[in-house]
């Protein structure tokens, strides 16, 4: 395998001014969206639901099937895809480069197929047979036990109903880690969980991604969990990419009047219950354009410059951005 | 196992109402089956022994409890006609119908599996669009119709095939065990039937199968499309799963079961519609046999078709049911 | 009626629209612009091809085939939608009744409907037909009772779903009787449903219809039901094609056109048949 050496600033991925419209009709639902994921980093996105979080990983990573990638650079591992057949190209990467964790772990795995084979079929496709079939089981079974699956052996003739939520996401990522990606993009994994679940089944898969040196994008609506989880994180909002701001400024005055506004009204130990505010107004949906904040109609700074001048949605990608018009969590 | 049970359960809860129906079709509806026994010039006296001699004088209850006793020990009655056990006559008559329906049906499941699923992965494409369109004129065409076109042109003009019957001229001697003559000539180590009667069987099969092959293809599209839509498919492809194995390997097993269930129901409605096409092709069969006794206005012969094409209904039903259920891998969790 | 003239988004649909349109109104005003008799036994002219005196030709028997066939459009067709208004208004009764009672009822009708459903529709339907004695009428009512359940389990789905709703108990607190629950609520929302079932089924019940006639327990030769005329003219079917063809291709234009209508109100009144 060669790979191009990169400079050791070159991040993994970077994403250049991305937009994306719905095949049908054509409408722009993210537009402008830039960042970058260095090798080795955790990085998290956040937005509310309808941000189009989820609409831009999926079509960045090729399984959005009636969005498309209209504008825009993505560079990955020094290599620039082409914009034309996107698609085609990005999907060359899944399943050896690029591995994905989908939501719901209640319906990502084939539910007529044994765990096992499910395991050993990504090992397969990602690397053929070069060590044989008993091998590679057992190199399925040492990632169901690295994982965290009780029993492995065991585990591995049984059917995905035969296990509980978390144990699901777990089988999920050990797929996801049996074909050692560079990258590893998890959107809402931990969403259809419990509380408690969810912190265990996070903790596991961003130390094991740590040790096998894999960059993480982790999505999630949940600020908080990405606070305590990941280096920076990305803020998405009306389809705009308002702010990239390292966690530990969450909460500061460093960052974006949105990302404020959001951690305002999470409940955490260290705030009083009188400092948890909601936001005013209705959410705006995705596809609001870069002409104008999505954020201003709902914003305590809000200036009428906010709603038409042109967002700043470039500067600073590999460490951290604000694309507020009036300068706000710009470091 | 609650789940075969279950199913069990349910067929023999069918099987009574099946039984209600047909009781009510012999002994309700057609009139009182006295004056029909008695036939035409019969006087009252001779009538009203009968009645007794029935038990027409019992409460209805009384006589459906009779009748389904009857019926249970396998007597469908006799035929006022031919004067015949209809019993016997119709497990004469079975084996070449059930012959033919296996066949459609083996063509219907070879249409229906492979298009229904390429139209649910390329749902809204030209071709999904081109298929529908297909499947809409299948299912208005008229089987009876067809068959008289197909037989007229492909048999008829073409000779590409026999006209009509079971067997060739040639082979008009052979007879089997079973009355399957597909089985009984490969029994018997006979190519020439084999090949003979598999000749015979193409355009009646083909004729039959078309409205339910539209019918399988659409049920196969909609159990599929569901699938295409689950993580699942997603997650197979972020593991870099090429199309036709996220097809072959990981949609179609789930979407078929489903499916299956359908083509299980299937079996019994084309059981029901060779009245429509074996008269057309003088094959023998429970149709014919059908449309013969509605001729004759022969209504114990008609309610026992009912009945049979209806048990046959149940048995396939609970068969695919059973086979789906041992054949499922998740059968631990199931019911 | 207007809106089904806005609704074809397609040339196909457009088409048959007009072709559904066409064979309606073949069937009210066909019988008062036919050429000659139907029923007229002529055997100069027998078995006469196409021509321009007998554009479809003559039957066995000397009758105009076209005229046949416009007639026949009236009574394969009232026939037709008599079974389904029939099966409507009874499975509806039924479905709805069995919403409302709930329970044990509630749970054996279904089951009865379910049971019911399954069996072979053609076969009963001959059972049925052959025990009344075989004429048009017969295979009308045969098909009304095999057919019931269909719209039975459908309007119970509907009406289950409009009970379980809010606006329901609201009304239920203001004690709306049941008999303007039924006719304001339930049965508006279950129209467009219905409908849909409806004009999808056309064409399975215009087949059956026909295929009861041409096996001998519907409508009976020399009727000039489209069935019926392609059994009567098999015996001719050498010398004279165009029998057996015409009422074959009214049939199967009739029900394609109603399939592909039915295809296309599926897409524009249910939200849940939604393709993506």
């Amino acid at each position: 395998m060669t790979h191009p050496t990169l400079a050791p600033e070159e991040p993994l991925l970077k994403v250049e001014d991305a937009t994306i419209a719905l095949r049908v009709g054509g409408r722009t639902m993210v537009s402008g969206v830039s960042f970058a994921v260095n090798r080795r980093e955790v990085f998290g996105v956040v937005g509310e639901s309808g941000s189009g979080k989820t609409l831009l990983t999926r079509t960045l990573f090729g399984l959005q099937d009636d969005a498309r990638l209209t504008a825009g650079r993505v560079t990955f591992e020094g290599r620039t895809l082409p914009l034309e057949g996107y698609g085609a190209a990005v999907r060359g990467l899944l399943g050896h480069a690029i591995g994905y964790v989908p939501q719901d772990p209640f319906s990502s795995l084939n539910p007529s197929m044994r765990i096992g084979k499910q395991i050993t079929e990504a090992i397969y496709l990602a690397k053929g047979w070069p060590m044989g079939a008993e091998r590679t089981r057992e190199a399925a079974i040492a990632l169901m036990a690295e994982v965290g699956i009780p029993e492995p052996a065991l585990a591995f003739d049984q059917y995905p109903d035969q296990f509980s939520g978390g144990m699901r996401q777990r089988i999920v990522f050990a797929i996801a880690l049996s074909q050692e990606p560079k990258l590893l993009v998890a959107d809402e994994p931990t969403t259809a969980l419990d509380a408690i679940t969810q912190r265990r089944v996070i903790e596991m898969m961003l130390d094991r991604s740590r040790r096998h040196g894999l960059a993480v994008i982790l999505i999630s609506h949940n600020l908080e969990l990405l606070r305590q989880s990941v280096g920076r994180i990305a803020v998405l909002y009306g389809g705009q990419l308002l702010n990239i701001v390292p966690a530990a400024d969450v909460g500061t005055h460093a960052a974006h009047p949105y990302t404020e506004a959001l951690f305002a009204c999470i409940p955490t130990r260290e705030k009083a219950l009188a400092d948890i505010r909601s936001i005013p107004g209705e959410p705006v949906g995705a596809g609001f354009g870069t002409s104008g904040c999505a954020f201003a109609s709902r914003c305590a700074y809000a200036e009428p410059v906010c709603l038409t001048a042109p967002l700043p949605l470039n500067a600073g990608i590999t460490s951290g951005f604000s694309a507020c018009l009036l300068g706000r969590g710009a470091q | 196992m609650a789940y075969v049970a279950q199913r069990i359960v349910f067929s023999i809860l069918s099987l009574f109402v099946l039984l209600f129906i047909t009781f009510l079709l012999s002994h309700v509806v057609a009139g009182d089956p006295a004056i029909v026994a008695a036939g035409p010039n019969a006087g009252a006296a001779k009538i009203a022994l009968l009645r007794e001699q029935m038990g027409l004088d019992k409460p209805l209850l009384t006589q459906f409890a009779i009748y389904c006793g009857q019926i249970l020990q396998g007597d469908l009655g006799t035929s006022w006609f031919t004067r015949q056990p209809i019993a016997s006559d119709v497990l004469r008559e079975l084996p070449p119908s059930l012959e033919l329906v296996f066949i459609a049906m083996l063509i219907n499941l070879a249409v229906s599996l492979p298009l229904g699923l390429l139209t649910a992965r390329y749902a809204g494409s030209r071709f999904d669009d081109l298929v529908r369109l297909g499947v809409m004129a299948g299912a208005g065409l008229p089987v009876f119709w067809i068959a008289i076109i197909l037989q007229q042109i492909v048999a008829g003009r073409w000779q590409l095939l026999p006209t009509a019957g079971r067997l060739g001229f040639a082979n008009r001697e052979f007879s089997g065990a079973t009355g399957f003559y597909l089985f009984d000539s490969l029994a018997a180590g006979n190519m020439n039937v084999f090949l003979d009667t598999l000749a015979h069987l193409v355009l009646p099969a083909f004729a039959l199968s078309l409205l339910f092959t539209a019918v399988g293809v659409r049920i196969t599209r909609t159990a599929m499309i569901g699938e295409f839509r689950k993580d699942y498919v997603t997650l197979a492809r972020a593991k870099g799963a090429s199309e036709p194995r996220i097809m072959f390997r990981h949609v179609f097993a789930n979407g078929a079961t489903p499916a299956l269930t359908v083509f299980g129901m299937q079996f019994g409605w084309m059981l029901g519609a060779t009245v429509l096409v074996e008269e057309i092709f003088g094959r023998p069969g429970i149709g014919r046999y059908a449309v013969k006794a509605v001729t004759q206005s022969d209504i114990h012969a008609v309610v026992a078709v009912v009945f049979v094409v209806g048990v046959v209904f149940l048995l396939a039903n609970l068969l695919v049911d059973i086979a789906l259920y041992v054949l499922s891998p998740r059968k631990q969790q199931r019911a | 009626m207007l809106r089904l003239l806005t609704l074809p988004k397609t040339n196909i649909e457009r088409a048959a629209v007009i072709l559904a349109l066409i064979v309606i109104l073949v069937a009210i005003i066909g019988p008062f612009v036919t050429p000659y008799d139907p029923m007229q036994i002529s055997f100069r002219s027998k078995l006469l091809a196409p021509s321009s005196m007998h554009w479809f030709g003559t039957d066995g028997s000397g009758r105009d085939v076209l005229s046949r066939l416009l007639h026949g459009a009236q009574l394969t067709l009232s026939a037709t939608f008599f079974v389904l208004i029939a099966g409507v208004v009874i499975g509806c009764t039924i479905g709805i009744f069995s919403a409302f009672v709930g329970g044990a009822a509630d749970n054996a009708l279904m089951r009865l409907a379910d049971i019911w459903l399954g069996f072979p529709p053609l076969i009963l339907a001959l059972g049925f037909a052959s025990a009344l004695g075989a004429s048009l009428q017969a295979a009308i009512w045969a098909l009304v009772f095999s057919w019931w359940p269909n719209y039975a389990r459908l309007s119970r789905m509907v009406t289950a779903d409009i009970l379980s709703q809010k606006f329901i108990a609201s009304a239920d607190a203001l004690g709306v009787p049941l008999h303007r629950k039924v006719f304001r609520y339930v049965i508006p929302n279950a129209f467009d449903v219905l409908i849909v079932q409806v004009t999808l089924d056309i064409s399975a019940v215009m087949l059956a219809i026909s295929g009861l006639s041409f096996i001998g327990v519907g409508a009976q030769i020399p009727q000039p039901e489209w069935g019926a005329m392609i059994a009567d003219g098999r015996s001719y079917v050498a010398n004279g094609w165009w029998i057996v063809l015409a009422p074959g291709v009214a049939i199967f234009l009739t029900a394609l056109a109603f399939n592909v209508i039915g295809d296309m109100l599926r897409r524009e009144l249910d939200p849940t048949s939604r393709r993506r």
